[in-house]
């Protein structure tokens, strides 16, 4: 009996420390905790273990400062991926519009005053690329749903306390194709809805962009490493904007989209699709070089139509016969222009320079009034260097109270 | 041999060899006396870093789990610990009714396990409820408003226990206070208790000296090894268990009144989270499971008494009633759990 006894003993104490020899092992191997205390937190996050060599998301965004999970949130503490990536915020991407204000929002952030033009999320939450509110008020419209063209329902319910402009509407309730009994909108809601940036865009690498802020801000996708996603930038090329824009067109009869067919190979034929009329410097300029911030991302007002936003046209830049551009000259450190020119820094902008501005005060940054008259632009994807010259003392004939764009493309469309 | 040293001191020099026979006993008393210790000494551990206030103690698990040297192995030991308790005790309630050893004058003592498995329930869910993390959200809330459904007194008691109309800063305190100390001093005066009525009662039950057939004894000094090789085997069985399968972890809570976890109550409250869905949660998650605890209690007292002689070895035939009265609470409670597992 004794015996036996001492034996099991025996046997099971070499259990036990193989048992402890196991725990050794394991904790031996695993990977050092690579902890980072951000300044803007002063808590410690250990993200950074496992995800060594994420580019930095942007110079201003710099991970020191930042961290992760002021933006991504997440478990800081946590060693195993699924604790720590179970609180985080839109799954990979934190930009996603309903997650947007936590992640990148706050006053010291992207929620501050309009005044500041800091009011990012405000503004891109009521604009008509996150609301799709006037592509749902012309097809409730035209089957019948609504009355007239002002737009009463958008992708989610959003409301607007400042109405500054005169097209602004002051809410939008939520757009559900389902509870509509038009079988056309019903169509609409199932196929029509690939394009706002809440949606998940349609399958192909043309289509290829992230939602929220990231559908612009983080631009082809398609170079990144799987899960190495990991840059916002504001010189965002016109291949991000053809992600969605220029993509086809909608068949109203089957009530779904068309996908352009041509196979572009160049930039020429890349930049719009085969039926567009355009001028020379609308293809080899990047969209954003001459639309601006307030007509992509909104001006704070909940609008009915793309064309209450859009307005920048060739006059815009080129003046009319009877009158240059407006321009401005920047006097303090803290100007817009200079703070955008400061993100994306393709030119050199300083305080003393005259720069175009639109006609609603916009500053066109990336341009330049130089000694002789003419101008400068520099592209803001590119940093190509781009002269160009007023209007005024050309031999143009267009009428100066005939302006839109498309009368410039009567003469100056490029053939293709 | 030796002299005796302070833990030998602890037994009686010599005890017939069948009060210590591992396919009598099970060993299972001995075990759960050295879980709570395991559970002492680990919680001791885990208290230097742990911190009882609702924003900081998901928080300071993950610090215990992910950065303290050793952290995760000291709170997976604590946790298997705390389940392996609960198993151990319901074989050693098993092996008491199936051996008939609760017959007097083991009755009182029987009523005093019956205590420590209470406490010992006690226990667990209230260190479950101090993770404060999403996964015991629902048994946090579910399991206290239990308390207000009771008639006439549910609403004081639930302010008792909770330290407010709801749960919040106030409960986990009490809670870590019940769990630390409260119930903790507890069950360390009951396990004194219970072990001191064993040697008040003859030790383990075996039949009267001349109805014995078996005359045997071992030593003290063999029933120390015994003890040893129950610890180390147990030991051995929580290191595993710790590594294979690490204790639950969730994000901090963030809203108390957040519904839809689809997380449910700790797995030795499956039943009663099952029996919630059949009704009135008064009748249902209070009265069945207090009236399952007195069928329980009531078994020395109203069943037949099991024979003397038959004592010291299993199924004897005396207590038949007992052992199908145990067997259908037992399936009772593990239908049940099924149940609550299975989806629906």
């Amino acid at each position: 009996m004794n015996e036996t006894t001492h034996r099991s003993i025996a046997a099971v104490s070499a259990l036990l420390l193989l048992a402890l020899v196991v725990v050794w092992a394991i904790e031996s191997q695993r990977a050092q905790p690579v902890g980072l205390t951000p300044t803007l937190t002063g808590e410690v996050e250990y993200c950074q273990t496992c995800h060594v060599g994420l580019p930095e998301i942007s110079p201003s965004h710099p991970v020191d400062a930042f961290g992760c999970v002021v933006c991504h949130g997440g478990e800081r503490l946590a060693l195993e991926a699924d604790l720590a990536h179970s609180t985080m915020r839109g799954g990979s991407n934190p930009s996603d519009l309903s997650v947007v204000e936590q992640s990148c929002g706050g006053s010291e952030c992207h929620s501050g005053s309009a005044a500041d033009a800091n009011d990012h999320i405000q503004r891109v939450m009521t604009s008509i690329q996150a609301t799709y509110a006037g592509a749902i008020a012309n097809i409730r419209y035209t089957f019948g749903a609504q009355a007239d063209l002002v737009a009463h329902q958008g992708i989610f319910a959003v409301m607007d306390d400042q109405i500054t402009t005169t097209t602004g509407v002051p809410a939008l309730e939520a757009f559900d194709p389902a509870s509509d009994a038009n079988p056309y909108i019903h169509q609409f809601g199932d196929n029509c809805l690939g394009c706002h940036l809440s949606a998940e865009p349609p399958e192909g690498e043309a289509f290829a962009r992230l939602t929220g802020c990231a559908a612009c801000h983080t631009p082809d996708i398609n170079r990144f490493p799987e899960g190495q996603i990991h840059q916002l930038t504001t010189a965002i090329p016109y291949t991000q904007c053809n992600t969605c824009h220029n993509r086809g067109n909608y068949d109203l009869r089957s009530m779904e989209f068309v996908e352009r067919t041509d196979e572009p190979l160049d930039r020429l034929h890349d930049y719009y699709q085969p039926i567009a009329q355009f001028t020379q410097c609308e293809w080899t300029l990047d969209c954003i070089d001459c639309h601006t911030p307030e007509e992509a991302m909104g001006n704070g007002d909940i609008h009915s139509n793309q064309h209450e936003v859009v307005y920048t046209q060739c006059q815009t830049c080129h003046g009319t016969l009877d009158e240059l551009p407006l321009t401005q000259t920047i006097v303090s450190e803290d100007d817009l222009a200079l703070r955008l020119a400061f993100l994306n820094p393709v030119t050199e902008l300083n305080v003393g320079d005259t720069i175009l501005i639109t006609e609603q005060g916009e500053p066109l940054w990336n341009t330049r009034v130089l000694p002789d008259g003419t101008y400068e632009m520099v592209g803001k994807a590119t940093g190509e260097v781009f002269s160009f010259r007023p209007v005024m003392g050309t031999q143009c004939e267009q009428d100066v109270t005939e302006q839109r764009s498309y009368y410039c493309h009567e003469c100056h469309a490029v053939e293709r | 041999m030796s002299r005796p040293n302070f833990f030998h001191h602890l037994h009686p020099p010599t005890i017939p060899a069948k009060q210590a026979r591992w396919r009598y006993t099970l060993g299972a008393g001995g075990i759960a006396v050295f879980l709570v210790l395991v559970l002492a000494v680990t919680g001791a551990l885990e208290m230097f870093y742990y911190v009882p206030t609702p924003d900081e103690a998901a928080l300071s698990i993950q610090t215990i789990s992910y950065h303290v040297p050793l952290g995760g192995l000291v709170r997976n030991i604590h946790f298997w610990a705390a389940q392996f308790l609960m198993i151990v005790m319901t074989v050693h309630l098993i092996r008491v009714v199936f051996t008939g050893a609760y017959r007097l004058p083991r009755r009182f003592n029987y009523l005093l396990g019956l205590a420590l498995f209470v406490v010992a329930v006690l226990l667990n869910f209230t260190g479950y409820v101090l993770r404060w993390d999403q996964g015991v959200q629902w048994a946090l809330v579910v399991g206290t408003n239990l308390i207000k459904t009771i008639p006439g007194i549910g609403d004081t008691l639930y302010q008792i226990v909770a330290g407010g109309a709801q749960p919040g800063p106030p409960t986990l305190t009490r809670f870590y206070a019940w769990h630390v100390f409260g119930l903790g001093l507890v069950i360390v005066i009951l396990m004194g208790w219970h072990a001191f009525r064993v040697r008040r009662d003859g030790g383990i039950a075996v039949p009267p000296p001349l109805e014995r057939a078996d005359s045997d004894r071992i030593t003290r000094y063999e029933l120390v090894r015994r003890e040893v090789l129950a610890m180390l085997l147990t030991s051995a069985a929580l290191v595993m268990m710790a590594v294979i399968a690490p204790a639950p972890i969730a994000p901090p809570i963030t809203d108390l009144n957040a519904s839809g976890s689809d997380t449910g109550a700790p797995w030795f409250f499956l039943w009663v989270q099952h029996l919630l869905n059949w009704g009135d949660p008064f009748v249902w998650g209070v009265l069945v499971p207090l009236a399952v605890l007195l069928v329980l209690a009531l078994i020395p007292f109203v069943l037949p008494k099991p024979a003397e002689s038959e004592l010291g070895r299993w199924f004897p035939k005396s207590n038949r009633l007992a052992r199908y009265l145990l067997a259908v609470v037992a399936l009772f409670i593990l239908v049940l759990t099924l149940l609550a597992v299975v989806p629906q």
